[in-house]
């Protein structure tokens, strides 16, 4: 190793522990005396870069790491709830949607009376006022109601069409008994004037602000009852 | 509800996982915290911005001490770290630091005797230190590095290194031998 290269590497890094250098150091008293005080410098150095570290640095940095770990933790717990909250909101939508959907009320009726089977078998002989009573609760029909009996009433209820609180009346028609649904009008209903499976036959129209949804196993019951509603029903 | 279900689930592996890492952080803190903070002072020469910092640099520490696998490697890693938050103050607060730099250093150093005089003129000298022959000194003092980590951290080639190292030592050298206007004022 030459002179100046030593000399640089001894400034460069007179800690170096390289064999070539410290071999180099050892040639002559002159190399050894030059080493020897850039290794003071570098003591120097050394105690002037080691200023005083506040005491409490520890201390401070774990606190700082714990506080920010709980802020983490508190997040994710937040973000699972905020999670749960959305998946039931759009549960929520989704029914609600579903429900708002077009509703066939012809077959929506005959439906209705299959499901209600025991509503044909059952005579409550139903008081045209309490029916009234009943109407009074439904929305959106304004004032219409029966101003007299109509015929013998067997059975009322309340039911749902679709999400639409609705009127679920069995009557006595001509021959056998007649299931009349009074509805309040919706735009997303669709009205069939005539509808039949094999056993029942059904028709539908309007009055005022309701539909009216007959099934009957005659066609001619159906008249008798709608007969009697048109006279009565105002 | 939902949480319990899933700590239920995984909490001893969980619960293990976190112990080990607050460990290994804890030891990471006591261990590398003194070299730290003296870099960032040197690196700023602000004893609050310093402090400001090394918390900035350990918590970011935290956040990604999964990805530090060698040990060894902890310190220049944290120095790595460290630099970035220094450059990322610059970003931040341009006009706060940029015209004040090192020639303001604060002067908290101690130099009533004559013992002391000295090396406050050192540290007065190093604070005045380049950026670019400074920093490679305090990776070699303070950090303990040889000239190819240097080159490594400061994305230079080792000659540079080298070069630059002399430099600072023969400034500061310099500046101790011939102790300039204000040596002779006071002798």
């Amino acid at each position: 190793m030459d002179e100046l290269k030593f000399r640089r590497q001894a400034y460069g890094e007179p800690n170096s522990q390289d064999p070539e250098f410290l071999q180099a150091a050892m040639e002559s008293a002159e190399s050894e005396a030059f080493l020897n005080v850039l290794k003071g410098l570098d003591n120097k150095i050394e105690k002037a870069l080691s200023i005083d570290v506040p005491d409490d640095l520890v201390a401070k940095l774990l606190l700082r790491q714990q506080l920010q770990h709980h802020h983490a933790q508190r997040r994710k717990t937040g973000f699972a709830f905020a999670m749960v909250a959305s998946v039931a909101f759009l549960a929520g939508i989704t029914f609600t949607l579903m429900r708002m959907g077009p509703v066939d009320l012809g077959q929506h009726a005959l439906a209705h009376v299959y499901h209600e089977d025991k509503a044909l078998h059952l005579d409550q002989n139903v008081q045209y006022q309490d029916v009234n009573f009943q109407l009074a609760s439904l929305g959106n029909i304004g004032d219409m109601q029966f101003t007299e009996q109509p015929g013998k009433v067997f059975y009322s209820t309340y039911c749902d069409f679709q999400g639409v609180k609705s009127l679920h009346l069995v009557m006595q028609g001509e021959h056998g008994k007649v299931t009349l649904f009074i509805v309040p009008l919706e735009d997303r209903m669709v009205l069939e004037e005539a509808f039949a499976d094999n056993k029942y036959k059904g028709m539908g129209f309007e009055t005022g602000n309701t539909y009216m949804l007959l099934v009957g196993e005659e066609s001619q019951d159906l008249n008798y009852v709608k007969n009697e509603i048109k006279q009565t029903f105002i | 509800m939902f949480d319990s279900w899933r700590n239920k689930k995984s909490s001893s592996t969980v619960s293990s996982d976190m112990v080990s890492k607050q460990r290994r952080y804890d030891s990471l803190v006591r261990a590398l915290h003194t070299d730290i903070y003296r870099y960032a002072y040197w690196l700023c020469g602000d004893k609050h911005v310093a402090e400001d910092i090394t918390q900035e640099t350990f918590l970011r520490a935290w956040r990604s001490l999964d990805s530090l696998k060698d040990e060894k490697a902890a310190k220049s890693w944290l120095i790595t770290i460290l630099r970035r938050e220094n450059a990322r103050r610059f970003e931040r607060k341009q006009f706060n630091y940029s015209d004040v730099e090192q020639e303001f250093i604060e002067d908290t150093f101690s130099s009533s005797t004559e013992d002391h005089a000295e090396q406050h003129l050192l540290q007065r000298q190093i604070s005045k230190l380049e950026l670019e022959y400074r920093e490679p000194l305090l990776l070699q003092v303070i950090g303990g590095f040889s000239g190819e980590e240097i080159a490594k951290i400061l994305d230079l080639n080792r000659n540079t290194v080298m070069t630059r190292l002399f430099r600072a030592r023969n400034q500061l050298k310099d500046a101790l031998e011939q102790p300039t206007i204000r040596g002779q004022s006071n002798g």
